[in-house]
C-alpha cells in the first residue's frame, strides 16, 4: 500500500499541479514550474501574479478601445492577443496621441499650404510631390 | 529639377525662409554617416526583390505590412491586412499594432536602431525597413509608413516603395527630416532564424520572448537558437533557449543553455532555478541541488521557492531519486 502510494502520489500532485496551471501557461512545458522568459525579463517576479492579472485588465481596456475606434468586435480579440504585454500598455496609455500613419493629404488652410511648400523645397518636408 | 522649382518659388519662399531655418535649422542636411559604416556597406543597394503595394488613402499601414510580409514569402492582400491594424477612429494605423500584425503573421517584428547607419546595414542586408515619417510639420502631422528597399550613396538617394510610388527616390537629407519625427522609428520583419544585421542585445530578447508568446516556442525556437549564437555572453538570450528548449521536451539541450546563461550572469537567479528543475527532471539530484543552492544564495523574490525545492530535494522522499550520474548531461 505505502509503495502504491509512493508510486502513485508524485502522478496525482502533478495532475493537480497542470489543472491549476494558468492559462497563459504553455501547455506543452515538459518541466513543470519553469521560470518562463518573460516573467524573467520583468524585474518585480514577486508580483508576477498581480502584473499577471494587471495585464489582464490592460488588454480588456485596449479591447474597449479599439471597438471604440471603430474596429470590428470581431477582429478586436485577434489583434489585442498579439500585442505584447509592453505594447498593450502603449496602447493604454497613450492611443491617442500615438502618430498613425495614413499617409493622409494634407487638406490644409492657404497659410498651411504656402508654408509646407516652402519647407518642402528646403527639404525638410515631403508633402507636395510636384515641389520635386 | 530641384533647383529650377526653388528659383520660381523665390519669392513667396523667401519670406518664410529665414523664420523656418531658424525654427529647423539643420534638418535637411545629409545626416552624418560613421566612417564604420561607410567602410562596410556597399555603395548602394537595391533591393528590386521587394514586391510593391499601392497605397488606398489612409491605407499605407496595410500596404507597408503587405509589402514586408510578402517579401518574406507570406502573401497577404493588402485588403486583409486592413482589418488587422487599421483603426477608423485615428484614420491609420499605430506602431504597436504594426508590429502586433507581424508577429501574427509568422514574422519577427525587430525595431532597429534609429540612425542612419542601422538603416543602412538592414538594406545592405537584403531586408527591406519599414519607416514612420512624418512627411509634415510637427503641428501638422502627416503620418507615413513607407518601405526603404535600397539607396545609393554616391548619388546621395534613398530608395522608397511610398504611397502609390513604387522606387521613389529621395534625398537622404529630407528623408531624415521627415523619419526624425518619429524618433526615426523602424522596423525589419524577418522568419524565426534571422535576425537584424544591426547588433541584438536584450531588447532583441524582448523582442523574441514577445513573438514566443503568440506563437509559441516551437515557432520561436529558431530565433532563440540564433539570438544565443550570435550573443554567447547575453544570459537572456540562453536564458530563452533553454525554456524554448524544454519546452519541445530537449532537456539535455535545455541544461546546457541554462547553465550558459548561469555562467554568463551568475546573479541571474531565475537561470539556476530552472537548471536545477531541468536537472532534476533529469533525475541528477546532486547538480540540481547544487542550482537550487545558487538561486537561493541570491537575494530576490526567487530566494524562497530555490529554498524549499532545494530542502525537498534534501529530504528522503523526494519525488524524483537518482545518483547524480545517471543521464548526464552533455
Amino acid at each position: 500500500m505505502k509503495r502504491t502510494t509512493r508510486f502513485v502520489t508524485p502522478f496525482l500532485i502533478a495532475s493537480f499541479g497542470m489543472g491549476s496551471m494558468p492559462a497563459m501557461a504553455t501547455p506543452t512545458a515538459v518541466v513543470d514550474g519553469l521560470v518562463t522568459t518573460e516573467q524573467a525579463m520583468k524585474a518585480g517576479q514577486a508580483s508576477a501574479d498581480r502584473e499577471r492579472i494587471a495585464e489582464l485588465l490592460n488588454r480588456d481596456d485596449v479591447r474597449d478601445q479599439l471597438i471604440t475606434q471603430g474596429v470590428d468586435p470581431a477582429e478586436v480579440e485577434q489583434r489585442v492577443a498579439a500585442l505584447s504585454d509592453e505594447e498593450v500598455r502603449q496602447m493604454n496609455e497613450r492611443l491617442d496621441s500615438l502618430p498613425a500613419g495614413s499617409n493622409a493629404v494634407v487638406g490644409a488652410l492657404f497659410a498651411v499650404f504656402v508654408i509646407l511648400l516652402v519647407t518642402d523645397l528646403l527639404g525638410l518636408t515631403d508633402v507636395y510631390p510636384f515641389t520635386r | 529639377m530641384r533647383d529650377r522649382s526653388i528659383g520660381s518659388a523665390r519669392w513667396p519662399g523667401a519670406l518664410l525662409l529665414l523664420a523656418a531655418v531658424f525654427l529647423l535649422g539643420g534638418c535637411a542636411t545629409m545626416p552624418p554617416l560613421s566612417e564604420a559604416t561607410r567602410a562596410s556597406v556597399p555603395q548602394s543597394v537595391a533591393l528590386d526583390d521587394v514586391p510593391f503595394r499601392g497605397q488606398r488613402q489612409y491605407q499605407c499601414g496595410p500596404a507597408t505590412l503587405a509589402m514586408m510580409l510578402d517579401h518574406a514569402g507570406r502573401r497577404v492582400a493588402v485588403d486583409e491586412l486592413i482589418p488587422q491594424v487599421f483603426l477608423p477612429g485615428r484614420e491609420g494605423s499605430v506602431q504597436p499594432e504594426m508590429l502586433a500584425a507581424v508577429r501574427r503573421h509568422g514574422l519577427i517584428p525587430f525595431v532597429i536602431p534609429g540612425s542612419m547607419d542601422a538603416l543602412l546595414q538592414e538594406t545592405a542586408a537584403g531586408h527591406p525597413v519599414a519607416v514612420l515619417q512624418n512627411l509634415s510639420l510637427p503641428w501638422w502631422p502627416a503620418w507615413h509608413y513607407a518601405v526603404v528597399v535600397g539607396y545609393d550613396l554616391e548619388r546621395e538617394a534613398l530608395v522608397l516603395h511610398s504611397g502609390e510610388t513604387p522606387f521613389r527616390e529621395v534625398e537622404p537629407g529630407r528623408f531624415d527630416a521627415t523619419w526624425a519625427r518619429s524618433d526615426r522609428w523602424a522596423f525589419v520583419a524577418l522568419p524565426p532564424g534571422e535576425l537584424p544585421a544591426s547588433s541584438v542585445g536584450r531588447p532583441e530578447v524582448q523582442t523574441v520572448a514577445a513573438f514566443e508568446e503568440v506563437q509559441g516556442g516551437k515557432a520561436a525556437l529558431p530565433a532563440w537558437r540564433a539570438l544565443a549564437g550570435r550573443r554567447p555572453d547575453l544570459a537572456m538570450a540562453q536564458f530563452g533557449l533553454g525554456n524554448a528548449l524544454a519546452g519541445e521536451g530537449d532537456r539535455h539541450g535545455a541544461a546546457v543553455a541554462f547553465r550558459r546563461a548561469a555562467d554568463a550572469q551568475p546573479s541571474l537567479a531565475a537561470a539556476w532555478l530552472n537548471l536545477g528543475l531541468v536537472l532534476r527532471s533529469l533525475g541528477e539530484t546532486a547538480e540540481a541541488a547544487e542550482a537550487f543552492e545558487r538561486a537561493a544564495g541570491i537575494p530576490g523574490p526567487l530566494r524562497d521557492r530555490a529554498q524549499s525545492l532545494l530542502e525537498a530535494g534534501l529530504s528522503p522522499a523526494a519525488p524524483v531519486g537518482g545518483n547524480g550520474n545517471r543521464g548526464r548531461s552533455p
